[in-house]
C-alpha cells in the first residue's frame, strides 16, 4: 500500500483535497473506457424512460449498477494509485458507500450547485472523481473552495454562477485523473460551455462506523472480495473496535 | 396594507353553449366552481386579487367563461390563456385572446424539443419556438407547467429569450407521464419522488432573473396531509436558491376547496416557511404578483 506523502498528508489538511495525475492509465484505462462508453450506451433508453416519467433527472445520468456489469468497477475502488491515501485519512477504517458512473450531458448550466455533502457532525466522508475521458475547461470539470472542509471556514455565499464562488479552484484534467476531495468542503461541477459530456466515476467512501453499511449491500461482488481488507472495504465484514 | 394576490387558481362553468369547454374526469359536465366562489373565499380571507388560468381546453370558445370573469372584474383577475398545440398561427391565436382583456399570457405543457439531452439543441426548431418569439414581442407572460421530459429544455430557451417573463409552476415539479390520477377530493394527484428530479432542472434556473416559481400544488405532490410538512424543505430550499423575491404563492383553486380548504392555503407559507421575514412574507404572499404580472391597484 502507498501511504501518502508528508507533502500531500499537509495539502490534505490544509486544502481539502488531493489530485492524483495518471491514477488511472494504459490498460486499466483503456479497460474503464471501454465498459464505461459501452455500459453508458446499453442504459441510455432506460434512462431517457425514466426521465419521461419523472424519476430521474435530464442533466446527468448514472449506469445502474456498475459492479454488476464489470470488475473493472470493482477495481476502482481499492486501486492502488490513491486506496492508500484513503486508508491514511480514515486511520485505516475505509469503506464503501456507492459508486456513481456519471454522464453529465452539455446543459447551459450545472446541474448541481456549490455544496458540502455532508455536515461536520458526519463521519469523514470522502469522494474521489476519477476523469474517464479528458475533461476540458468549462466542460464540467469538478471544482472545490479550497480549505472549505475546516469547521471554522465559510460561510460561502448562494452565487448563482459557480464561477463567482469566492476562492474557488477548478480541476480540469486528462482521461485518468483522481481527485480525492473531503466533502465537508463545498464544491460543484462547472457548467460545461464546450458541448463536450463530462464523462466521471464518483467513489463515496466514509470513515466506518458500527452498522453504516449492511452486510447485505455489496454481498453480490463477494466473489471478488477474498482478502480481508477487501472483504471489509465493502463491508462483508465489520472492523475490529 | 399590502395587496394578497393567489397567483394561480382555476374557475369554469358548467358545460353549456353559453360557456363551452372540455369534459373530463376532473371536470365532469356538470361541475361548476364559479368565480363568484372564488371572490367570496377570497373575500372571507382578505385576499385581494387572483390569476385566473385558463382550464377545458385550448380553442377560443374554450375560453369564454374565463373571458367573461375577467371582463366582469377587471380590478380583481388576470388571465393566463391556453394555445391549441395544432394551431397553425399562435400569433394570432394569442393576439385574439389577450386582445381588450386582462389575459396577459399563456401556459404551456411542452416545448416540443428533443427528448434526449445529448441531441444537438437547435431553439428555432422547438415546436413552441414560434410562442416564445411572440410572447418576446408582445411581452406576453409564459406560464410552464411542463412534462418532465421537457425540463431540460427551458435553460435553452431563456437564454435566447431573457425579456420573456417566465412563471415556473407548482414549485417546479414536472409531472412524469403516466403519474397523474385524480384523488377521492376529486383533486389532481401526481406521484413525485421525495429526491426530485426538479431539483437538476428548474430548481437550477434561479440565475435567470425572468424566472419566478410558484409556491403552490403541494396537496398534488405531498405524502403528508395539510399543511404537507414533508415538503417543508423544497421550500426552503426555493427560498434559497431564488430569494424570496422570486417567489409566489397561490392556492390552485377550486381542487383545494373541500381539502384542505382555502383559508388553511392561504395560511401554508405561514405553516412552511416560518423564518420569513415580514417583508419576505408579503413579496411571496402578493408583492412579486403585482410587480412581476403588473396587476392594477386594487381597493382592499
Amino acid at each position: 500500500m502507498v501511504r501518502p506523502t508528508a507533502e500531500q498528508q499537509k495539502q490534505w489538511n490544509d486544502a481539502g483535497y488531493l489530485v492524483f495525475e495518471k491514477a488511472i492509465q494504459g490498460d486499466d484505462l483503456k479497460r474503464l473506457q471501454d465498459a464505461f462508453d459501452h455500459w453508458s450506451v446499453v442504459c441510455k433508453e432506460d434512462w431517457l424512460n425514466q426521465v419521461e416519467a419523472g424519476e430521474s433527472t435530464a442533466t446527468f445520468y448514472d449506469i445502474p449498477d456498475p459492479f454488476a456489469k464489470d470488475e473493472i468497477f470493482v477495481d476502482l475502488i481499492d486501486h492502488p494509485s490513491y486506496y492508500g491515501a484513503l486508508m491514511t485519512f480514515t486511520d485505516d477504517q475505509l469503506i464503501l458507500l456507492g459508486p456513481q458512473v456519471r454522464t453529465v450531458p452539455p446543459w447551459p448550466l450545472s446541474y448541481i450547485s456549490w455544496h458540502p455533502d455532508v455536515p461536520f457532525s458526519n463521519p469523514l466522508h470522502i469522494k474521489v472523481q476519477i476523469y474517464v475521458h479528458d475533461v476540458l475547461p468549462e466542460s464540467g470539470e469538478f471544482a472545490f473552495v479550497p480549505g472549505s472542509h475546516k469547521l471554522d471556514s465559510g460561510p460561502y455565499p448562494k452565487v448563482k454562477r459557480a464561477r463567482s464562488m469566492p476562492g474557488h479552484r477548478t480541476f480540469p484534467g486528462e482521461a485518468g485523473t483522481a481527485i480525492i476531495f473531503n466533502t465537508y468542503g463545498w464544491h460543484t461541477s462547472m457548467d460545461i460551455q464546450t458541448g463536450i459530456a463530462r464523462k466521471s466515476i464518483i467513489l463515496i467512501y466514509e470513515k466506518s462506523t458500527p452498522n453504516r453499511v449492511s452486510p447485505d449491500r455489496f454481498a453480490a461482488i463477494a466473489n471478488y472480495c477474498v482478502t480481508p481488507q477487501r472483504r471489509r472495504l465493502f463491508s462483508l465484514e465489520a472492523y475490529e473496535s | 396594507m399590502r395587496a394578497k394576490i393567489d397567483s394561480h387558481g382555476h374557475v369554469f362553468a358548467r358545460a353549456s353553449t353559453e360557456f363551452p369547454r372540455e369534459i373530463s374526469q376532473l371536470m365532469p359536465e356538470d361541475r361548476q366552481e364559479s368565480v363568484e366562489k372564488l371572490l367570496a373565499e377570497m373575500e372571507n380571507n382578505r385576499i385581494d386579487q387572483a390569476v385566473l388560468v385558463q382550464t377545458g381546453g385550448a380553442n377560443i370558445a374554450s375560453h369564454t367563461y374565463l373571458l367573461h370573469c375577467l371582463k366582469s372584474y377587471p380590478q380583481h383577475f388576470l388571465g393566463i390563456g391556453l394555445i391549441p398545440p395544432d394551431t397553425s398561427d399562435c400569433a394570432s391565436h394569442m393576439d385574439r385572446l389577450a386582445e381588450n382583456s386582462a389575459i396577459i399570457g399563456f401556459r404551456l405543457s411542452a416545448l416540443g424539443g428533443p427528448r434526449d439531452p445529448f441531441a444537438p439543441i437547435d431553439v428555432s426548431r422547438f415546436e413552441t419556438f414560434p410562442i416564445w418569439k411572440y410572447a418576446a414581442e408582445q411581452d406576453y407572460v409564459l406560464w410552464l407547467y411542463l412534462r418532465a421530459m421537457d425540463a431540460h429544455l427551458i435553460p435553452y430557451l431563456l437564454e435566447e429569450f431573457p425579456q420573456v417573463r417566465v412563471v415556473i409552476n407548482h414549485l417546479g415539479i414536472c409531472p412524469g407521464r403516466g403519474k397523474f390520477s385524480v384523488d377521492q377530493d376529486g383533486r389532481p394527484q401526481v406521484e413525485t419522488p421525495s429526491y426530485n428530479p426538479a431539483f437538476h432542472t428548474t430548481h437550477r434556473l434561479a440565475r435567470y432573473e425572468n424566472v419566478m416559481i410558484h409556491l403552490s400544488g403541494q396537496y398534488a405532490f405531498g405524502k403528508e396531509a395539510y399543511p404537507y410538512r414533508d415538503l417543508a424543505g423544497w421550500h426552503r430550499s426555493l427560498v434559497g436558491i431564488y430569494s424570496a423575491e422570486r417567489l409566489m404563492w397561490a392556492t390552485d383553486f377550486p381542487w383545494i376547496f373541500n381539502n384542505p380548504g382555502y383559508g388553511k392555503m392561504t395560511r401554508i407559507i405561514d405553516e412552511l416557511l416560518p423564518e420569513l421575514s415580514e417583508h419576505e412574507y408579503n413579496q411571496i404572499m402578493g408583492g412579486n404578483a403585482k410587480r412581476f404580472l403588473r396587476f392594477p391597484d386594487c381597493q382592499n
